[in-house]
């Protein structure tokens, strides 16, 4: 590969003043003056530009459903509350979800693996990058016209992010705004696609000399298993919108019982996707917090292969389990469904294992990114058991579509966005050159671990005296009122949590440390090349004997031994 | 200390004491599910905590830990023994499962539920209707105007359950119970309630506006009351429940 001998240098520097040296004559290599960071933003091609954008647009989108979660705790704070009209709360228990799944967790993971996944295979750029930038072009699009639907006459979308057929036809939803949800999600599913084909294409075809598969880090093996779940699921979720288009628009009749279609069909094509869709916003966390924790304690991971089957093993279990969103339609077949929900626990837990034997005898620093790490641990384990819970038909009879499922689902998702942050600790000094403060990071973690648990812990015990979801008011005979205004008073300080990461990456943005090339004493390729790296990303890689090349670099009288 | 715990969790950790036939077997699964999850919780999350705190690095530490990657016995058991725990949980379900969606031979009464856009219509084999809807005077925190499902105490009911509009669902917390009413799918579901009294029920599948508000009760009552009770009613008759109730339909569609 020509791509390491190809750029004069001396490699790559930890020293901080070097770096900039370094940079600067890189730099000096480009003819014609640097882009203003508006064009960049525009016109590159550049993949960390790129996944840079995809992160910043996800992260705003975290805020914009956050808010959006706010006001509807406000909405339950008390019963009969009239804070929002009924309408608006089903608007924003909509946008709510679609916002968070298909704007904010699946396309974070997706920027940061165009950011990383590159510098961790050592290669120079995605595969295809015009392509890329189309991507992220469909994503912003699709996100900023589903939200558009709050700017029309009847409001955004407001039958529920899966939205259930017919509630979706034309009698029910006559708005524009189901138009812009449907359109807007088929552009993210695009962009989906699109990064899919190119992630995998570039980790097929671009790896460095050296780089086998089995020397892959945990990150970019776990962001190539999403993204063949991408390919599997995405195109069932297109086809299902393209028919639900298809009936509001041209009075067809897929999804209308009158008309001899089947509403239930709509069902099934939704959780065929939506449960892949489950694993696609989580794998890329698990590699994130796989990443972290071995890093922070100066481990390898423990059990990587069987690290990778377990992933493998989610990702083909996770293509058979969406029917347990259906237990209550009486029209699947449980015992299956049951089987495979309950089994798909078992390579998670394989993976709690390999997160615990990689930090057993480590020498652990409690960093900030190494905090989100745990708390993702500690939140996940608890959405995990409540799942093996759902999993039983006749428990899900009890509890399905109440707040115990709200609860479930989001200790599952808030563990993810705790991943999230981590990734932004850990990788911001890559990202940037400069180091996240650790005072204010730990403070983002105190309130954002106290705020999830407050918030969500009382959902369970709100479900299981019968409290459904998504009811915009409730009735405050039921002994719900005390822990709805725990709940409201959780999502507050989930709220004010978010607040010091923001003030963080503003405030070392301009005056955090100096980073240096490898300020976690990391393991991997993306920590052998300077901060932030330089375009087409390496001036030369080290040999690349092991999964942890820059590791075997650093600490020469210990190379990681390969095999058992 | 008992009124902490009762205005913070509802029924005995969630282990619950329904009203009906069959909740024994969800409180034995409840039961499985504890005693299998809460030690495996408890140990894990003592695992990572232990972990932590035993092996932090203290400020100034340059130690470089052993760089073990593979125990294969360790992988092995970590493997197996999840694999074993979820075949255990499975086997216990098993029997539950089909006890519960089993359906009677022959059924004391058949009443078919129907959900609309937003209210329940109950219908009598003698072809009396029970209905109630949202109406502009509908008040959340009031209980007494709940359309009412009306069944005998101790007799196996069988409900047929269908949707005269969009996905609603038909719930009722104290019988540990739901099923979905969806148009085009005919679903069929028996209940025996064991103890007399008033249950709330509610819709729990987003159906449009006024879903917060798409209620119902279940009055059930000893078999000799329930007798006079449904020899009173005039076949074919309609109840409403609603006040200054307007047909369900047109409510719907001037919405």
């Amino acid at each position: 590969m020509t791509i390491i001998e190809d750029r004069p240098g001396s490699g790559p520097s930890t020293d901080a003043t070097g770096t900039e040296v370094h940079q600067e004559r890189l730099m000096a290599m480009v003819p014609g003056p640097r882009p203003r960071s508006w064009v960049k933003f525009i016109t590159s091609t550049d993949h960390k530009q790129i996944g840079l954008n995809y992160m910043v647009t996800a992260f705003i989108g975290f805020l914009v459903a956050g808010l959006m979660a706010e006001a509807m705790r406000t909405q339950l704070i008390v019963p009969n509350n009239h804070f929002v009209t009924l309408e608006v709360y089903n608007q924003l228990v909509t946008m709510h979800g679609t916002i968070m799944l298909f704007v904010v967790l699946g396309p974070f993971a997706f920027g940061l693996a165009n950011y990383i996944v590159p510098l961790q295979i050592g290669a120079p750029d995605m595969a295809f990058p015009r392509f890329n930038n189309l991507s992220y072009w469909l994503y912003l699009s699709g996100f900023l016209i589903m939200l558009g639907g709050f700017l029309t006459n009847n409001g955004a979308a407001d039958f529920g992010w899966f939205g259930y057929a017919p509630l979706t036809d034309m009698v029910h939803s006559p708005g524009p705004g189901a138009d812009m949800w449907i359109l807007g999600i088929a552009l993210t599913g695009f962009s989906g696609i699109f990064t899919a084909i190119n992630l995998i294409t570039t980790v097929f075809c671009l790896r460095a000399p050296g780089m086998v598969m089995f020397r892959m880090p945990i990150f970019t093996w776990n962001m190539l298993v999403t993204l063949f779940l991408v390919l599997l699921a995405f195109p069932v979720l297109t086809s299902a919108f393209a028919l639900l288009w298809s009936d509001r628009h041209l009075t067809t009749h897929f999804f209308e019982a009158n008309g001899g279609g089947q509403p239930l069909l709509w069902q099934n094509m939704f959780w065929f996707f939506g449960h892949p869709e489950v694993y696609i916003i989580a794998l890329p966390y698990f590699g994130v917090v796989t990443e972290v924790i071995a890093t922070m304690s100066k481990k390898p991971v423990f059990g990587y292969k069987g690290m990778i089957g377990a992933t493998l093993g989610i990702g083909a279990l996770s293509m058979g389990v969406w029917a347990h969103h259906m237990y209550t339609t009486g029209a699947v077949m449980l015992p299956f469904f049951a089987a495979m929900s309950l089994l798909i626990a078992v390579p998670t837990g394989i993976k709690f294992f390999n997160w615990i034997g990689t930090m057993f005898k480590g020498v652990i620093t409690l960093n900030t990114a190494m905090l989100f790490s745990v708390g993702f641990l500690g939140i996940f384990l608890f959405g995990g058991i409540t799942g093996v819970v759902l999993a039983q038909p006749p428990l899900d009879f009890q509890l399905h579509m109440t707040y115990f499922v709200v609860a479930h689902f989001h200790y599952v998702v808030m563990a993810l966005i705790f991943g999230v942050f981590s990734a932004i600790y850990y990788w911001f000094p890559k990202f940037t050159g400069r180091m996240l403060d650790e005072r204010l990071g730990k403070l983002s973690f105190a309130l954002l671990f106290i705020g999830v648990n407050l918030t969500f812990f009382p959902q369970h015990d709100l479900g299981l005296r019968g409290m459904s979801r998504r009811i915009a008011t409730y009735d405050g005979n039921l002994g719900y009122n005390f822990e709805n205004l725990l709940s409201s008073l959780g999502a507050y300080i989930t709220g004010l949590g978010v607040i010091p990461t923001i003030i963080n990456v503003w405030k070392s943005l301009r005056t955090g440390a100096i980073a240096g090339d490898n300020p976690w004493d990391g393991q991997t390729l993306e920590w052998a090349t300077s901060s932030p790296p330089p375009d087409h990303n390496f001036e030369s890689l080290p040999p690349i004997r092991s999964e942890r090349p820059l590791w075997d670099a650093t600490h020469p009288d210990e190379l990681t031994r390969a095999g058992h | 200390m008992s009124t902490i715990s009762a205005s913070l969790l509802a029924t005995d950790l969630g282990s619950p004491h329904g009203a009906t036939a069959d909740d024994h077997w969800v409180h034995h699964l409840w039961n499985v599910t504890y005693i299998i999850g809460t030690p495996l919780a408890a140990i894990v999350l003592g695992l990572i905590i232990w972990c932590l705190v035993r092996y932090r690095a203290r400020p100034g530490d340059t130690r470089r830990p052993p760089q073990f990657q593979y125990h294969i016995p360790l992988e092995v058991t970590y493997t197996l023994v999840p694999l074993a725990l979820v075949a255990i949980v499975f086997a216990f379900m098993y029997v539950p499962e089909n006890k519960i969606t089993d359906l009677p031979k022959s059924p004391a009464l058949t009443v078919t539920a129907e959900g609309f856009q937003w209210g329940y219509r109950f219908v009598y084999p003698n072809g009396h209707q029970e209905t109630g809807s949202y109406s502009s005077v509908t008040n959340i925190d009031d209980e007494t105007d709940l359309p009412t499902l009306y069944l005998p105490e101790g007799k196996t009911v069988e409900i047929k359950i269908v949707s005269d509009d969009v996905v609603h669902g038909f719930y009722i917390p104290g019988f540990l119970y739901q099923r979905d009413m969806i148009p085009g799918v005919n679903n069929v579901m028996k209940i025996n309630v064991t103890r007399t009294g008033r249950f709330i029920g509610e819709c729990d599948n987003l159906c449009g506006v006024y879903h917060a508000y798409m209620r119902f009760a279940v009055d059930v009552m000893p078999q000799a009351q329930y007798t006079a009770w449904y020899a009173s009613q005039q076949p074919g008759s309609i109840h409403n429940w609603t006040p200054n109730a307007t047909p369900s339909n047109e409510q719907a569609a001037g919405k």
